[in-house]
């Protein structure tokens, strides 16, 4: 990338943000609903501080670009992400003793559940997971290209926009602003935007690949560059909308009925399989070996793994519609697929475990590697249950209990969020040029403690959920129920009292995990040259 | 890029490095292999039996020729027929009888309590003793008759519901339509304080006993003892549903009342409301 180009390329994303700054402008000046004109003041700053800093740029020279790897943006991701982790957190905890303790939310509609709640979603799967994926993502893909990432500006661009789309969701949510689709909430003008930071994202990472020095491609990009292609096409089919004016930010959906049912659980489930899967399988692939200093067990199993997943998660949503109005072909399809799922995934998980092999000493030594240990098989656990719960009789069970909650948490938290906090106990200390982590003793008291907090967690919905189907589906002879719903909601409560409990010791060890985050970053910089290898020189134009 | 030999493992690499990575040119294990065979044998045999792949105008429909629609329609009329079988004897007779029929009571009422605390609770209570806004049901005070005959109309068309043929009662909001002014419904409030022997002052009491007359009493009757044709409750039965304080008669006064009482007979059947009589007016009869 030459300064030439660099000088274009502000220009273009000046038009860009030009266009955003008009959007941000509309909308605060037409609109008529407070959480919206709110909307329009932060996308109207954003856009014009960013126009402002891109002209300014225009008139200066531009500096010569260094021939190493482009981390500063990195940094910002991997706060951005312990921030909404915590956000994310907190709230999430306050929701768990809501549920134990009704009474909490205060009687107001700002603190409501059903507001809050789609905050603790955002704020963990896009903030806290999406941030810690776009910074390793960076990361990874430049080490393993020896490259620096393919451009200046666009980086800033996919952080900002994506970051500027997880403020606009979680701050709509308490003024009612939805679309009302499970993780797809975020009204079409904060669609807009994700796409706008998401298109950037595909290009760069393409164009960093497209100029690495290495002959192949690590496998790990494949996973990241996975995710990033299958979440492109699933936030657009699934947000195709017509907003209904200006000066509102509701908007009708493209589908209706069984195909926009059909439509949400097949972007609600490929979310998980591409977001929270393939894209954490990405960052597996690197911090994992990495850490332990040992090569991948098999390379022919992470490729398998990597075209099973890809293939497969494709047809499994429709088994979030067991036994409704969706036609049964489509059900037994996606049971069926899901069942076949399992393969690649504890393929993925063999070649994590087995990885470690030659370095079993680590999980002892190392807390990050116990991390990313238990991480891998809480990915086992929780696709062998993903699996399962799939099958339809199954299915009759689980549907509509806490089982699925208990499912999803532990995956999010056993194996999403351990992955995370085991990569970025390496990625913060190499990105910051620090000796290490600040305590590896509070590392180690992070992992017991989000550990338990898991533990406490799933087993808590395991067993609500499992105590509410069977009470549910508990009838006399002749048919009547014998429990009444609201008997079922009493029996919840000791559940819901432990799995809140569960969540605090969550939360507490993610507090300890920042704060050992910040003093690292507070501490002293390395005084030796960089150690890492360094980028390859780019072969320049016409030479 | 030559491979080389991986000293732990002994098994060779792919020959590439990035950043320091190596991967190891492990086969694919067989239980893999068999595995995925396995769940592939598992899947078939399902495409064949149910409804599973799709073609341009229709899909497979399986060997077993099975339809969750069929099999969950065939599965409601097995549970109504059985119901209609086991309970219907029980139902049909006179609900006057029914509700005297103690051991029709001890054998039934547990089961009857579950079609009430997932369809009234809610409102009503648990225990059926109300809340404010919401009748008491087991303190044999009515609006429309404890009669079976009347508490099943209620059940079945609701009060103040869209129904045809649903009860209708509102309390006017004198204050707010101007039909009475403060001063009036001041004396009207003390006047039922007096009726219930709470504080008050007797001048303006009097007064208000005049003003009920006039304004009051073609619903609530002579001494507000209620009329159970007009749906206007005793104002003399300590059985209050919006309160007896002198505030919450104020409230009333000024602004009305509205109550509403869903009409269940779109969503339960003739039997399951006959279930909820019974189990509302066991509250009241004592004899069992």
């Amino acid at each position: 990338m030459t300064q030439q180009a660099t000088r274009i390329e502000r220009g273009l994303t000046a038009i860009v943000l030009f266009a955003v700054l008009l959007l941000g402008i509309a909308i605060l000046g037409w609109g008529q609903q407070i959480g919206y004109v709110l909307h329009g003041w932060i996308i109207a700053l954003v856009a014009g501080w960013g126009l402002l800093h891109q002209i300014s740029r225009l008139s200066d020279p531009e500096a010569a670009i260094p021939l190493a790897y482009k981390d500063d943006v990195i940094r910002w991701g991997i706060l951005a992400c312990f921030g909404w982790g915590i956000v994310g957190f907190t709230v999430g905890d306050v929701l768990a003793w809501q549920l134990a303790v009704p009474a909490l939310n205060g009687d107001i509609d700002l603190t409501n559940f059903g507001r809050l709640r789609p905050i603790h979603t955002t704020a963990v799967i896009f903030g806290f997971g999406g941030n810690a994926l776009i910074a390793t993502s960076f990361y990874v893909v430049q080490r393993t290209s020896r490259a620096r990432l393919a451009s200046e500006v666009a980086p800033w661009i996919v952080l900002g926009g994506y970051n500027l789309f997880v403020l606009l969701a979680v701050t709509g949510y308490p003024f009612g602003i939805t679309q009302g689709k499970e993780y797809a909430e975020p009204e079409w003008y904060a669609d807009l935007v994700l796409t706008l930071a998401w298109i950037n994202y595909l290009v760069l990472y393409l164009r960093t690949l497209a100029r690495r020095a290495e002959p192949h491609i690590y496998v790990a990009n494949w996973y990241y560059l996975g995710f990033i292609v299958v979440i492109a096409m699933l936030h657009v089919v699934n947000n195709l909308a017509m907003p209904v004016s200006i000066t509102s930010p509701k908007s009708y959906s493209l589908w209706a009925g069984v195909q926009d049912a059909m439509t949400q659980w097949w972007y609600g489930h490929n979310a998980v399989g591409f977001l929270l899967t393939a894209g954490f399988l990405g960052m597996m692939y690197y911090f994992l070996p990495k850490a332990v200093g040992r090569p991948i067990y098999s390379y022919r199993l992470s490729i398998i793994g990597f075209w099973g997943i890809t293939f497969l998660y494709l047809w499994a949503g429709s088994h979030h519609l067991h036994y409704t109005a969706l036609p049964d072909w489509v059900q037994y399809l996606g049971m069926t697929m899901s069942i076949v799922l399992l393969v690649p995934s504890w393929g993925s998980v063999f070649n994590g475990i087995l990885t470690i092999n030659g370095a079993w000493d680590k999980v002892r030594t190392d807390p990050a590697v116990r991390f990313m240990m238990v991480a891998v098989l809480f990915y086992g656990l929780a696709t062998f249950e993903g699996s399962f719960l799939a099958i339809r009789p199954v299915n009759t069970l689980s549907h509509y209990t806490d089982w699925t909650v208990g499912h999803v948490h532990a995956g999010a938290l056993g194996w999403v969020a351990f992955i995370t906090f085991g990569a970025m106990y390496k990625l913060v200390p190499w990105v910051w040029r620090r000796e290490g982590i600040y305590s590896l003793q509070l590392e180690a008291w992070h992992f017991w403690l989000a550990l338990t907090g898991t533990l406490i967690y799933v087993g808590a919905m395991w067993n609500s959920g499992i105590t509410q189907a069977l009470m549910w589906q508990t009838y006399d002879p002749v048919g009547n129920f014998v429990f009444a719903f609201i008997d079922t909601v009493d029996a919840m409560r000791p559940y819901y009292t432990a799995r809140a409990i569960g969540g605090f010791l969550y939360l507490l060890g993610a507090l300890i995990g920042a704060y050992n985050i910040y003093m690292t970053v507070r501490g002293p910089r390395l005084a030796a040259p960089e150690p890492d290898r360094q980028p390859l020189p780019q072969p320049q134009p016409g030479g | 890029m030559k491979s080389d030999i991986d000293p732990h493992s002994g098994r060779p690499t792919t020959g590439h490095e990035w950043d320091g990575l190596k991967e190891l040119d492990t086969p694919v294990p067989t239980a893999f292999r068999i595995w995925l065979l396995a769940s592939f044998g598992v899947c078939v045999p399902l495409w064949l039996l149910y409804p599973a792949w799709p073609y341009v105008s229709d899909y497979t429909r399986g060997f077993l020729g099975y339809s969750s629609r069929d099999a969950v329609e065939a599965a409601v009329a097995d549970r109504a027929r059985a119901r209609t079988e086991a309970l219907g004897p029980i139902l049909q007779g006179d609900l006057e009888t029914l509700v005297h029929d103690t051991a029709l009571k001890s054998a039934y009422q547990q089961k009857f309590s579950v079609l009430y605390r997932d369809n009234c609770a809610a409102c009503h209570g648990r225990d059926r003793t109300g809340q404010p806004g919401f009748p008491n049901l087991a303190d044999d005070h009515w609006l429309w008759s404890g009669s079976p005959e009347e508490v099943e109309w209620t059940v079945l068309h609701g009060i103040n519901h869209t129904s045809d043929d649903t009860r209708y009662a509102e309390m006017p909001a004198f204050g707010r339509d101007e039909m009475l002014d403060r001063t009036e419904i001041n004396a009207v409030t003390d006047y039922l304080l007096h009726l219930n022997a709470a504080p008050h002052d007797a001048t303006e009491a009097a007064i208000g006993a005049e003003l009920f007359a006039e304004n009051c009493s073609a619903c609530h009757n002579d001494g507000a003892v209620g009329g159970l044709e007009t749906g206007a409750p005793s104002l003399v039965d300590e059985a209050w549903i919006y309160g007896g304080d002198r505030a919450s008669l104020q409230q009333t006064l000024i602004h009305g009342r509205q109550g509403v009482m869903p009409g269940w007979q779109e969503r339960l059947s003739p039997e399951e409301i006959r279930m909820i009589v019974l189990y509302v007016l066991w509250a009241n009869n004592d004899d069992g």
